[in-house]
């Protein structure tokens, strides 16, 4: 069998293996398996046996992956220490008492609790957990509330640090401190936007917010007290990474050690807690990795076939303008993103269409930094298969916690933020200086 | 299923956390070692790779005891209960497959390393503890995805969640 055929038929029944509701990673390692053994030379099944007895270790030892568990357990140590509540109630002392302003105080609580977590469905969880009670206490509709947290969600992938984006960095051998400056920028702006999108919002449909009674100015100080410990960890961890003190993943086992710290030391991190983290960071972190075994097999499976340099080849004839290019790839994400995880998008299309994107001439800028821009394109993207319907992750999250709303009213209430996701995409197409900005600033 | 898988997974989860959580020690420490008094700690860099590469292998039972990898759910939502049953079943074993294949692989790749003796660059350990230490998590990930089938076949519940 040629290796186009072996690579169309290794393809068909992974798509077919996920549809069937097969883990993921199986559903590309089987395959991959299948096809790299059709695939080798005689004695064929030495070959794979042989491959497979470095791949374990191979895959868990890269020691730039090892960030992505201490992020996690930064995270975890975040959420049982009680900071997710400090953030929301200080964000809600300032902006509470304003026409949507508890909605406003999660997202401004999921921006900072993003900033010490990686992972969109953590950061969902742990504000929901906190700000949920407090909206539908004060009368927030259920479509504004459970909208308003999945979207603020993906803001713990889309501020650093973020697991995407490292998975992205190693996939494509770009410096992860870089991109984590190029996400800073970009973040903030989903942020403001989101903001406006609920101030749009209830202006249109007071009925959907009710203010609450504003707070002393005393009462806000204090409450903005209460989270020195985070801004302090993520300084200490981001100034440490741009500074060039230390490595992503030195920075991300100070960070755990840091919030450890301050959990404990504010008398919120018991040992219960400290189990729960254990074992929460425990099933994220495995989940990531098994999906890395599973691609790993698939992409050294269709490397033989030599299907990615064919694309390549392809592309590159093709008489489009580069931007329309970039544009299908992003809307491909897109479409990919409403059925699929985002991790294994990542892990199956990007060895495949990185090669592409980077024969292209995007607005003549240098191959990293096209590479760092097209890294954060794709991070919004994924941020925004996420949200949308039929299958977002972070809406099923937020909609397993508030269980009185149903899962509809959560997708129509995000329709508006997402026109705001689609907006900041596009701005970022065409003016990518405001993420590779802060790069060229940080890294002279 | 039977308690004992749970609670070995449980005891690999824990266990995979704080070793994680040594190595961020042990990685502050020679941050801190360094920067005050220019002398890290020797092999930092290879005593993290080996603690997260053991702490990801110890996690990954308690993964799929959790049902924590993940599925597309988006095209099967319509089926049955005992059909879903059936492609779970399937799915748990491919994935029993998966990781049994890479266990054994893993434990195989201990050997042949185990005698060419090959070392570590910096501290000079042996090359083979990291494959060994990896394949008992991908191993106890086999047989708890191997009882998830039958379990899924017989049309219990084989996921832990609550």
């Amino acid at each position: 069998m040629s290796g186009a055929a072996t690579g169309a038929l290794m393809f068909g029944a992974m798509l077919l293996l996920m549809g069937a509701r097969v883990p993921i990673a199986a559903a590309m390692f089987v395959p991959g398996a299948l096809g790299y053994w059709a695939m080798s030379s005689d004695p064929a099944l030495i070959n794979l046996l042989n491959l497979l007895k470095g791949s374990a270790v191979a895959r868990l030892t890269v020691y730039d992956l090892s960030v992505i568990p201490l992020f996690l357990l930064m995270g975890q140590f975040a959420t049982q220490g009680g900071l997710s509540r400090a953030l929301f109630r200080a964000a809600a002392a300032f902006v509470g008492h304003i026409r949507g302003g508890l909605a406003m105080a999660a997202i401004l609580s999921a921006a900072a609790f993003g900033a010490v977590c990686g992972s969109s469905v953590a950061t969902a969880a742990t504000i929901t957990q906190v700000a949920y009670p407090e909206m539908k206490a004060h009368g927030y509709h259920g479509r504004l509330s459970t909208a308003t947290l999945a979207t603020g969600g993906t803001l713990g992938i889309l501020i650093p640090p973020s697991v995407p984006l490292v998975v992205y960095a190693i996939l494509t051998e770009q410096n992860i401190a870089k991109l984590f400056a190029a996400a800073l920028i970009p973040g903030l702006i989903a942020t403001a936007g989101y903001l406006i999108v609920i101030a749009l919002y209830c202006a249109a449909r007071p009925e959907l917010a009710t203010p609450s009674e504003p707070l002393p100015w005393s009462q806000r100080w204090r409450a903005l007290a209460g989270v020195w410990p985070i801004a302090l960890i993520f300084m200490a961890v981001f100034g440490g990474i741009y500074g060039g003190v230390f490595s992503p993943t030195e920075g991300a086992a100070v960070g755990a050690v840091g919030t450890f710290i301050v959990g404990v030391a504010q008398g919120d991190l018991n040992l219960a807690g400290v189990r729960r983290s254990f074992l929460g960071t425990a099933e994220t972190s495995a989940m990531v990795f098994m999906i890395f075994l599973g691609a790993d097999m698939m992409n050294a499976a269709l490397a033989q076939t030599q299907m990615p340099a064919r694309l390549s080849e392809w592309v590159s004839h093709l008489q489009v303008a580069p931007l329309v290019i970039v544009g299908c790839v992003l809307l491909f994400y897109v479409v990919l993103g409403c059925v699929m995880d985002e991790l294994s998008m990542l892990l199956l299309t990007i060895p495949v269409i990185f090669p592409t994107i980077m024969q292209l001439d995007l607005w003549g800028l240098a191959p990293q930094m096209k590479a760092i821009w097209f890294g954060i394109l794709v991070l919004m993207t994924v941020g925004i298969g996420l949200i949308a319907p039929p299958v977002g992750l972070n809406v099923y999250v937020v909609n397993s916690i508030a269980r009185d709303v149903p899962m509809s009213e959560t997708y129509k209430g995000v329709f508006p933020f997402l026109a705001s996701d689609v907006l900041r995409v596009l701005v970022l197409l065409f003016f990518p200086s405001l993420s590779l900005g802060l790069v060229t600033w940080l890294f002279k | 299923m039977p308690a004992w898988p749970h609670r070995l997974a449980t005891l690999f989860a824990l266990l995979g956390c704080g070793v994680a959580s040594l190595t961020a020690l042990l990685t502050v420490a020679s941050i801190a070692g360094r920067s005050l008094f220019a002398s890290p700690v020797r092999g930092d860099v290879e005593l993290t790779q080996f603690g997260i590469a053991l702490s990801i292998a110890l996690s990954l039972p308690w993964c799929q005891l959790r049902g924590g990898n993940i599925i597309v759910d988006f095209f099967t939502q319509r089926l049955r209960p005992r059909r879903l049953q059936f492609l779970d079943g399937v799915g748990t074993l491919l994935l029993a497959l998966m990781t049994g294949v890479l266990a054994w692989r893993t434990a195989a790749g201990a050997v042949s390393v185990y005698q060419a003796s090959e070392t570590t660059m910096i501290l000079g350990l042996p090359m083979g503890h990291t494959y060994a230490v990896l394949a008992p998590g991908l191993a106890l990930t086999a047989v708890i995805a191997s009882i998830q089938t039958l379990q899924h076949w017989r049309g219990r519940k084989a996921t832990d969640t609550p």
